[in-house]
């Protein structure tokens, strides 16, 4: 994991003391809102529904378990004893106080954290495969280049006026845990035949308002000229990018107006321009990926009597272990996979209590090495075959044993309209409702793969775009509807949804749902997943199932 | 009938307007049946940016005898997240809170329009 130096530390403890300044400037009076706002904002603080929201940043979605038993400690003290895992795999507290806010951030640099650029037109936390480091398939960890990108970034003077927000994801892996080709930059690493490591670049995806599967621009970029090529797409956005109307403003609109090749001509212009002048050094690289070195995993067998025993005599275990656990690229380890999804509760949702016994869990069993996915979950990257029971015990005695990773109760959900200013319609009472629906875990389990992503607006913070069902919240003269996607994907084979027919009554939907997984078990063939069904049937069967049974 | 709502600028509490000083229950609001003192309420607020952020009127309609928002998001920032039902405002109970969530009314949120309108 990075370690912070005392220069990181100095920006920290600056910003802080500036924040406190300007807050109490604005609780005097000598600062407007308007002024305020952008200040605020910069620092991660939103005023939503009923308090202020301070959303923190989890680096490329990876902390240790001191910096998550500290967020469980602010959320005790200055929220309501909870935070809540997002799809950027940020940490948000949704009941701060604005006068504790230079508190909280003073407490978030203690254990080298902060809030800067979670909001605002800049390049916001980078998104990287949770499972890096462990996983098998990598062909290189994602996190140090992610690290690099967030140095990089932090407060970088020619992009922190941006016509709008950017995100980046890197995966490194065949399979994709980022949703890389909806980011505005998706970086897959690659290796070249030569064994040059490098780089596909995918430019101008994203949701919203306007959802873009992003074309790739360059298919292999060397890894050394990821800087100077990222500076470049960055500096046409720049200057192209439309800030005259914010529904315009995102790199997907100038990608898809300028279209594939002409932007890519562009870039390579302003890369020519840029040079090698702007990419780091091979020895800053090398700094980080020291930070990155692979842990001091033991020679363990291939089984272990004591998992072998856990999933022959304890039911639970063994379905825990189906759903739950994932292959480690060590032998006699394993990826445990941390449903944040128990039936009836808030997706992404962890309480203080909870949060404590995770970090417990990273120190004791996991090498502290915590992970947020962009699905709501937290990972343990390493853990031995043999501690996986007593983690399995651990995590279930709080509520967080729950065997659902990817299935139908693994729904992603904004904070939809109970804490968010900007939303139509509510999103976590769908999740759950579904998820009660679909609380038999062996009809789940029959049901397999199934990813149901919820938002409640426009916006597309709950991802629906890229759900095998999307679930959009809008506003139909005041009353929540909501209307379905089908076949998107958020995986390698990322498509974007279509929508299935008129929006839905709130008291419809579950039962919509359900009628599209009935749809799919009598149609599917062999080990077709949901999406796989939904694409060969195309969306007639499906479409007459839910019309049918709720007109 | 209007009431006149803001989020409280210390902590983002939401805020009900009442005889020129910010109550935190909805049923503490005053009510305004007639435009102008609504119009006059709301510019006091307007003038008030140490004390609230962003005030705009709310339409009311009547649910169980007594008044809610027509708007739904209205009512949410007057109870709470439905979610957690032990936070927000609906955690205190009573009759006042009861009709709030049983209120049916549907319109779209002029403090929502604004924000939007802001952006």
């Amino acid at each position: 994991m990075y370690q912070y130096d005392s220069l990181d530390r100095e920006i920290l403890a600056d910003r802080s003391a500036e924040f406190r300044d300007q807050v109490a400037r604005r609780l005097a009076g000598e600062m407007t809102e308007e002024q305020f706002k952008p200040l605020r904002l910069m620092n991660g603080l939103y005023l939503q529904l009923h308090a202020y929201m301070l959303r923190v940043a989890i680096p490329y979605g990876t902390m240790s378990g001191r910096q998550l038993r500290k967020l469980a400690d602010i959320g005790r003290r200055y929220d309501r004893g909870y935070g809540h895992f997002t799809t950027r795999t940020n940490l948000q507290f949704h009941w701060v106080k604005l006068a504790d806010t230079p508190d909280i951030l003073d407490e978030l640099a203690s254990i080298d954290m902060h809030a800067i650029q979670t909001s605002g037109n800049c390049i916001r936390n980078v998104t990287a495969d949770p499972y890096a480091g462990a996983t098998a398939d990598e062909i290189d960890d994602p996190r140090i280049w992610s690290e690099a990108i967030r140095q990089w970034s932090s407060l970088h003077p020619e992009f922190s006026f941006l016509p709008r927000k950017f995100k980046i994801a890197i995966t490194a892996s065949a399979r994709d845990r980022t949703v890389a080709r909806a980011h505005d930059i998706g970086l897959m690493v690659r290796r070249a035949r030569d064994g040059t490591l490098g780089f596909e670049v995918i430019v101008g995806g994203g949701m919203g308002r306007t959802p873009f599967i992003g074309p790739t621009i360059r298919e292999f970029l060397p890894a050394n000229r990821l800087f100077s090529y990222l500076e470049a797409i960055l500096r046409v956005y720049n200057r192209h990018g439309r800030r005259d109307n914010i529904y315009k403003a995102r790199i997907k609109i100038l990608v898809s107006a300028l279209g594939r090749e002409a932007f890519a001509r562009q870039v390579d212009e302003e890369w020519a321009l840029v040079g090698e002048a702007g990419d780091l050094p091979d020895t800053e690289i090398a700094r980080i990926r020291g930070a990155f070195a692979p842990k001091a995993f033991e020679s363990l067998p291939a089984r272990s009597e004591i998992y072998d025993a856990a999933l022959a005599d304890d039911p639970a275990f063994a379905r825990f272990a189906r759903n739950n656990l994932k292959p480690h690229k060590r032998q006699g380890y394993t990826i445990v996979e941390i449903s944040l999804k128990a039936i009836g509760e808030t997706p992404g949702d962890a309480s203080s209590d909870q949060m404590d016994v995770v970090a417990d869990l990273a120190e004791r069993y996991g090498q502290d090495d915590v992970r947020v996915t962009h699905e709501q979950n937290l990972v343990l990257p390493h853990v031995k075959l043999e501690d996986a029971p007593a983690v399995h015990r651990a995590l279930a005695s709080v509520g967080l044993g729950t065997p659902n990773i990817n299935l139908i109760s693994d729904i992603i959900a904004c904070p939809g309209l109970d804490y968010c200013a900007l939303a139509n319609a509510r999103a976590i009472i769908i999740a759950q409702d579904i998820a009660r629906r679909f609380a038999d875990q062996d009809r789940a389990e029959q049901v397999g793969e199934l990813k149901i992503k919820i938002s409640g607006c426009i916006n597309a913070c709950g991802h629906h775009h890229v759900g095998h069902i999307g679930i959009l919240g809008v506003d139909k003269k005041g009353e929540e509807f909501y209307q379905l996607t089908l076949g998107g994907s958020g995986a390698e084979d990322a498509a974007i949804g279509r929508i299935l027919g008129p929006a839905l009554p709130l008291d419809k939907v579950t039962d919509a749902v359900d009628a599209l997984v009935e749809v799919y078990l009598r149609e599917r063939q062999g080990d077709e997943r949901f999406l796989d069904t939904y694409r060969r049937t195309g969306d007639a069967p499906f479409k007459e199932a839910v019309y049918a049974e709720t007109h | 009938m209007k009431a006149l709502t803001a989020n409280r600028l210390t902590d983002g509490e939401v805020v009900f307007w009442k005889a020129g000083a910010w109550v935190e229950r909805f049923a503490d609001a005053e009510l305004f049946d007639r435009d102008d003192p609504a119009v006059l309420a709301e510019g006091h607020a307007k003038s008030q940016p140490t004390v609230v952020v962003d005030a705009y009127l709310i339409d009311l309609m009547e649910s169980e005898g007594l008044w809610a928002p027509v708007s739904y998001r209205e009512r949410i920032r007057a109870l709470g997240p439905t979610n957690h039902l032990h936070h927000g405002k609906q955690a205190e109970g009573g009759d006042a809170i009861s009709a709030l969530q049983h209120a049916h009314g549907a319109a779209r949120s002029s403090g929502r329009v604004n924000l939007i309108k802001r952006k």
